[in-house]
């Protein structure tokens, strides 16, 4: 059994995903009636364990468990809960910010590792792609075309004349500097060694 | 200092002023030394009673004032909250507003204790009052002469009740009705539920005797097929214009036979029956529409003439023209009613892309009698009797996002547990489902929540996402909330509770009334719960669902309160103080600012002059400041009384003393004499002076206050909704004055003061006096001096 | 509705059309200036970080400075409606214009950043960019001239059954912007109708996402299949031949996962993907493999193409 302790602030979750850059200004959580309107709509409430308007719940009763909690990690970001949801809540914001949490405190890192090489990419040219890690995969799905497809890319582009993809030197300068400077640098660092660790093991 | 203003209003040379002082059985007496304020004191006659309320002494104040042949008369006792009222109506022969008081009981001796200072305080109020009341005019009540007539705008349950009330107390209401028949929505529900009762009851049986009634009653006149078109403001009435549309059938002929809707080439859907069945381009809404009249419905009728060759009462007017009805009437009812939730808006939900998803509103109209199954449950798509009805509440309503409404629309639980009832009894094999997010049923009708649980309806708590369809059903899918579970409901009809909102008829209605909307487009209430019905035009009231969502037992009470206002103002043969506006045409250039000022709406522009609605009015002065012409004046509040109440405050002030004005609205005033009624104390420094709000003070009355020797002014107001921003643009505005003039703004204090909280208010104004001393410390003296000198 | 521009638009460059459906640029520009839309293109304007971002990869500041440098490039072309041709860059980008412009706490450090790194010709001043104003989808830009269409098409696309997937960061973040009705945007059908085709209004899991769920395909693809099958499922049900998009991420789903999906239920989908302004330059008699690009495509846009031949051969390419 749970108990409600007398003093004890449960709205400290629920407040510091408020006044998250991420969440959108007058962000409705306080005001969630728990209607599950959100979940009736939800692709991974349908195909997983995932409840939307539960994971409203556990913010509003400051589960902290719910940070560490996997269950986090079905929301597609699609954003359905987000444009229905009839006080203005986003459990689709609600995870962005609790993910973000659980990647600052360590345990997210992991799972974002696998898309490191995107940003990899970012920095180099200064746009991002699919990082070559999955292609083996998605080359079983997509087929050979596909892999023919990037090799004949520049040509295709030729053909529909299409200008350069690629950022001149100087701005992919700019965006590392920028990315420097903001902290994404060091941590994309992180996660980094986080990605070698699991690869080495 | 030569105020220009002030002078212009000097009196006329010799005034006789008595003055009266009260020594109140010891009340004031004990802390005002009587004698010493009597020889201060300037006036003709000055007298001091034991108890001047008394009967015997008010018959000697008349007597005085006959004998000494006394132009004013100032009364020095108690507060004027008290005793004004009583000692106006003794001073007569003289004009009642002839005299003014020095309030020295509440505001003096029982808020401080020093005999010296408090005698020296009471000095200065009284030498205010004589100030003051040098300045009085004599002014008469105004006597409003309202029209004995009203015009009801709309012919629904709420405006059908009002319009009988008002009949029935001998005023003449026309009821102006857009659609060609009265009833409005209830008549197209079949039946309805009551408080305390567990049946539903016939809506026809209960409201047709009253259409009826209002038919037959002499004082009612129903203009059907007409819409309000403008109105204007005169003298407290309204001249209103009523667009009546041509309905091509003459109504005393027409005997409703019917012959010409049999040849009706034209076929449309009946709106009366929600769309759910089709009726001619000649038509009559339903059997027990009043009128009992045909009507052409212009917009669809292609003028082919069959009907005029059938109908042998020669009834029909292809040519007939609309006509301009003008009215003129004492008082408006606006009772315009709702419209559903338009469900298109919400496109998950399938409303007009799968026939079997419906309202509310058309379930009533499928179960009554008269609609278009006659009275059967059958499913719209095949006719079939469906084997479960699934319920989907707050459509709409409860709903911040885009389209939707973010409030409770109140009747549609009931609503829904209503049409759950009457199906479960005369359908046992259909099954009921209520998707909810909270059934509201406050009050009585939790019995009735219970009764119908009782009959076995299923309650499953979650909004549905989406409803779709499959071969032969529909899908509703929804998360069980209280089981944390996803389900799809198969059904073969879906009823959707949609919101109710308010209605075109209503915006338009509000806005060539020019009455305020809610942020939810409702009417607005002057004040939602000391000033209900009462819009915020003197004059015009509002019933029903047009103020907001509400079930019929509310329409009718509510339309029963706004007629009983209406028969206030016609009936009330209305005595208004004259302490209201009043334009000066020769100097006003109908700039209209102070039409738009007005926080009551009480000054208008009608016939190319501006006009003061007196009861409107409240006096309160925003009106002046925003004058450039100095047009306007609130009577009894003039500048050049302010003035000589300023200037009389501040005479004989002692090297070394401190004065502070404080400027309260009435409120504040009261706040103050509790103050000393509870024997509460604050420095001698303070002097109140009331006034009917601080937005008539402008920055000329405080510079001249400052300049007269005033070493702090107090602003006390309290923050009513409708005026709070405009005071604090005046503070704003009083603040800036006083940098210009380098007069330190610690001297200068806004305070919120509410009647119970006077002990707030004398901490505040304790507080305020050293503040002020501080203030004047800091000053360099020399400045100071300086410009007191420049007087 | 809100004010769309037909002048003065940086025509911002997605990622994923740049490698995936490279026709989706050539037809957008092909069909704006069919259309008189004046427009730019700046090879220094970077990716909007999408995929990155909404992989949780990179943080809000981060994606705001980058989008605060993007915004200042378009300024100083002289170009400052943005259109995006992926969902994904519309509502980042509105959602960092919107902190630029309301938290001053966040402009005054990305500005600091610019500073200290050379680039203060690009520093952010507040309402440079309003979210509402000046970012739009290029679907929008196409919608606003509709009625302009049907007097340029040359190819008759009648046969075809098509319907419409509104990319979720379409409609649905900045719903409020949306076009119509967020809950059932109209945009993309009202084009396609003025093309002169038959649309499918409605099917049953309309506003489904793609399923795509950016982590989620690439780490629970099951999952995501899951979802996609459902809308594939609802519009093989419905017949429809042509499914419309706004959004490359969306178009891969759909068009590079058809197959498998197929497999793995034992159905052939059949459903041709293609963008909106694919599909309009079509209608306008644009070359299927210089213009609309149809050889990045996974399933075959042939059939089409074909049936534009036997119908129309004097539009013959
Ligand atoms: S839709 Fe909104 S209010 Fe309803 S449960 Fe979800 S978050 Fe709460
Ligand atoms: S954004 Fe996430 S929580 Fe919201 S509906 Fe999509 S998957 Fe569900
Ligand atoms: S004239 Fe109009 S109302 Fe009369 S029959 Fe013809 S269409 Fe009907
Ligand atoms: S009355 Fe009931 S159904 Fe209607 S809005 Fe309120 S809670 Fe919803």
């Amino acid at each position: 059994m749970n108990t409600f302790k007398i003093g004890e602030n449960t709205f400290e979750l629920a407040e510091s995903i408020i006044k998250d850059l991420k969440a959108s200004d007058n962000l409705g959580i306080l005001k969630c009636i728990q209607c599950g309107m959100c979940t009736s709509t939800c692709p991974a409430a349908r195909h997983t364990d995932y409840d939307p308007r539960e994971i409203i719940k556990r913010v509003l009763d400051k589960d902290e468990t719910l940070i560490k909690d996997d269950i986090i990690w079905n929301c597609f970001y699609c954003y359905t809960c987000h444009s229905i949801c009839p006080v203005n809540n986003s459990a689709c914001e609600v995870n962005q910010v609790l993910r973000q949490k659980t990647i600052d405190n360590g345990k997210g890192k992991s799972k974002i590792a696998p898309f490191s090489e995107y940003a990899d990419s970012y920095l180099e040219s200064g746009l991002g792609t699919i990082p070559s890690d999955f292609f083996s995969d998605l080359i079983k799905d997509y087929g050979n075309e596909w892999i023919e497809l990037k090799a004949n890319l520049e040509e295709i582009r030729k053909e529909l004349s299409l200008g350069p993809m690629l950022l001149p030197k100087k701005d992919i300068e700019d965006i590392n500097e920028i990315l420097e400077k903001t902290g994404f640098t060091k941590r994309l660092e992180r996660v980094r060694r986080c990605k070698d660790e699991k690869d080495t093991r | 200092m030569n105020n220009s203003n002030f002078s212009r209003y000097a009196p006329k040379s010799s005034i006789d002023i008595g003055v009266f002082l009260c020594k109140c059985g010891g009340n004031i007496s004990d802390t005002v030394d009587i004698e010493r304020l009597k020889t201060s004191i300037d006036a003709k006659v000055v007298k001091e009673f034991e108890n001047l309320c008394s009967i015997k002494c008010q018959k000697n104040i008349r007597d005085i004032i006959l004998e000494e042949e006394l132009d004013r008369v100032v009364i020095a006792a108690c507060s004027p909250i008290t005793h004004e009222k009583t000692f106006r109506n003794q001073v007569a022969p003289l004009n009642p507003y002839l005299l003014e008081m020095a309030n020295i009981r509440e505001q003096c001796s029982w808020v401080h204790s020093d005999v010296d200072k408090t005698t020296d305080k009471a000095i200065s109020l009284t030498n205010a009052a004589i100030e003051r009341v040098k300045y009085a005019r004599p002014l008469d009540t105004i006597v409003r002469k309202t029209k004995k007539s009203a015009a009801v705008i709309g012919g629904g349950i709420s405006g059908i009740t009002a319009s009988l009330s008002l009949a029935k107390q001998g005023i003449k209401v026309h009821i102006i009705e857009e659609k060609p028949t009265v009833g409005g929505n209830m008549i197209k529900i079949g039946k309805i539920f009551s408080p305390e009762k567990l049946a539903e009851e016939c809506a026809l049986c209960l409201f047709n005797p009253l259409i009826n009634e209002a038919v037959q009653h002499k004082n009612i006149d129903i203009i059907t097929n007409a819409e309000l078109k403008s109105s204007q403001r005169k003298a407290g009435n309204f001249n209103l214009l009523i667009e009546r549309k041509p309905t091509f059938v003459k109504e005393d002929k027409c005997t409703a036979c019917g012959n010409c809707a049999e040849v009706c080439p034209v076929e449309v859907p009946n709106e009366w029956n929600e769309k759910l069945m089709m009726r001619k381009a000649i038509y009559k809404p339903f059997p027990q529409s009043v009128p009992d009249v045909y009507t052409i419905d212009e917009e669809n009728c292609i003028k082919c003439g069959k009907c005029q060759k059938v109908c042998t009462m020669n009834a029909i007017d292809l040519k007939m023209k609309g006509e301009n009805i003008p009215l003129n009437v004492g008082s408006v009812v606006i009772a315009t009613g709702y419209k559903g939730f338009d469900l298109k808006k919400r496109p998950e939900y399938g409303y007009g892309r799968y026939q079997d998803v419906i309202s509310q509103m058309e379930l009533a109209r499928i179960m009554g009698v008269n609609g278009p199954t006659n009275g059967k449950l059958l499913r719209p798509s095949d006719g079939k009797i469906p084997r479960r009805v699934v319920m989907v509440q707050c459509a709409g309503s409860r709903d911040e996002k885009p389209g939707g409404n973010r409030y409770c629309s109140k009747v549609c639980c009931m609503v829904a547990l209503k049409h759950a009832n009457f199906i479960r009894r005369y359908y046992p094999d259909t099954e009921i489902i209520i998707c909810y997010t909270d059934m509201r049923t406050p009050g009585m009708y939790e019995n009735y929540f219970r009764h119908v649980q009782s009959r076995e309806i299923k309650l499953i708590r979650g909004r549905p996402g989406d409803i779709t369809k499959n071969d032969d059903n529909l899908i509703v899918r929804v998360e069980d909330t209280l089981r944390g579970e996803q389900v799809e409901i198969e059904t073969d009809i879906v009823v959707l509770s949609e919101a109710m909102e308010p209605s075109e008829g209503t915006l338009s209605v509000a806005e060539t009334l020019n009455v305020s909307l809610t942020e939810d487009l409702f009417i607005k209430e002057k004040h939602p719960k000391m000033k209900p019905v009462t819009t915020d035009v003197e004059g015009i009231y509002v019933c029903g669902t047009a103020q907001g969502p509400k079930d019929i037992t509310d329409s009718v009470s509510q339309a029963n309160a706004a007629a009983s206002k209406v028969s206030e103002i016609i009936n009330g043969g209305l005595e208004i103080e004259p302490t209201i506006a009043v334009v000066d045409h020769f100097k006003c250039e109908m700039c209209g600012d102070c039409v738009r000022s007005c926080k009551y709406k009480a000054i208008y522009m009608h016939d190319e002059r501006i006009s003061v609605d007196p009861i409107a009015c409240n006096g309160c002065g925003m009106c002046i400041s925003k004058c450039k012409n100095e047009a306007v004046e609130v009577m009894g509040q003039t500048d050049s009384q302010i003035f000589a109440m300023i200037s009389g405050m501040l005479k004989d002030k002692k090297d070394g003393e401190r004065r502070i004005l404080v400027f309260v609205d009435y409120i504040g005033y009261v706040a103050s004499d509790n103050i000393g009624i509870n024997r509460i104390s604050y420095p001698e420094s303070i002097r109140i002076i009331k006034l009917p709000s601080i937005n008539r003070l402008m920055p000329k009355h405080i510079i001249y206050a400052f300049e007269n020797g005033a070493d702090g002014i107090f602003l006390g107001e309290y923050p009513d909704d409708l005026i709070y921003p405009a005071i604090k643009e005046k503070v704003q505005e009083i603040r800036s004055e006083l940098i210009k003039n380098s007069i330190d703004l610690d001297r200068l204090m806004y305070y919120k003061v509410y009647a119970p909280y006077f002990r707030g208010l004398a901490s505040k104004l304790t507080e305020f006096d050293k503040q002020v001393s501080k203030a004047l410390d800091k000053l360099e003296p020399v400045l100071y001096k300086a410009s007191s000198k420049d007087l | 509705m809100k004010k769309i521009p037909d002048k003065e638009i940086l025509l911002f460059k997605s990622c994923l059309v740049n490698v995936e459906y490279p026709g989706v640029e050539s037809s957008t520009k092909f069909v704006f200036d069919k259309l008189g839309i004046e427009y730019t293109i700046s090879e220094r304007q970077s990716c909007c970080t999408g995929l990155g971002h909404y992989a949780d990869l990179f943080d809000q500041f981060s994606t705001t400075a980058l989008a605060a440098r993007n915004f200042g490039i378009a300024r100083e072309e002289d170009h400052r409606n943005i259109a995006t041709l992926c969902a994904t860059c519309y509502a980042i980008l509105k959602k960092s214009a919107n902190i630029l412009n309301t938290k001053d706490n966040v402009r005054r450090q990305v500005n600091k950043i610019f500073d200290g790194s050379g680039i203060s010709d690009l520093k952010y001043k507040v309402e440079d960019i309003d979210s509402r104003d000046n970012i739009f989808h290029t679907t929008e830009i196409i919608y606003n001239k509709a009625d302009k269409i049907p007097d340029l098409v040359e190819v008759d696309l009648s046969g075809f059954k098509v319907a419409a997937h509104h990319a979720c960061h379409y409609c649905k973040v900045h719903h409020q912007d949306t076009i119509g009705n967020p809950r059932d945007p109209m945009v993309i059908e009202t084009i396609a109708k003025a093309c002169g085709v038959e649309t499918v209004d409605w099917y049953d899991r309309k506003t489904n996402t793609c399923g795509n769920g950016f982590r989620q395909r690439y780490m629970n693809k099951d999952l995501s299949f899951s979802v996609t099958a459902e809308k594939l499922l609802s519009l093989k049900e419905n017949e429809v031949d042509i499914l419309l998009h706004m959004c490359p991420n969306c178009q891969i789903q759909f068009d590079r996962n058809q197959k498998v999906i197929g497999e793995s239920l034992n159905t052939e989908f059949n459903i041709i993907c293609l963008n909106i302004s694919q599909f309009v330059a079509l209608a306008f008699g644009a070359d299927p493999y210089k213009v609309v690009g149809i050889q990045t495509h996974t399933v075959p846009v042939e059939p089409v193409v074909d049936k534009i031949k036997l119908i129309n051969p004097v539009n013959e390419v």
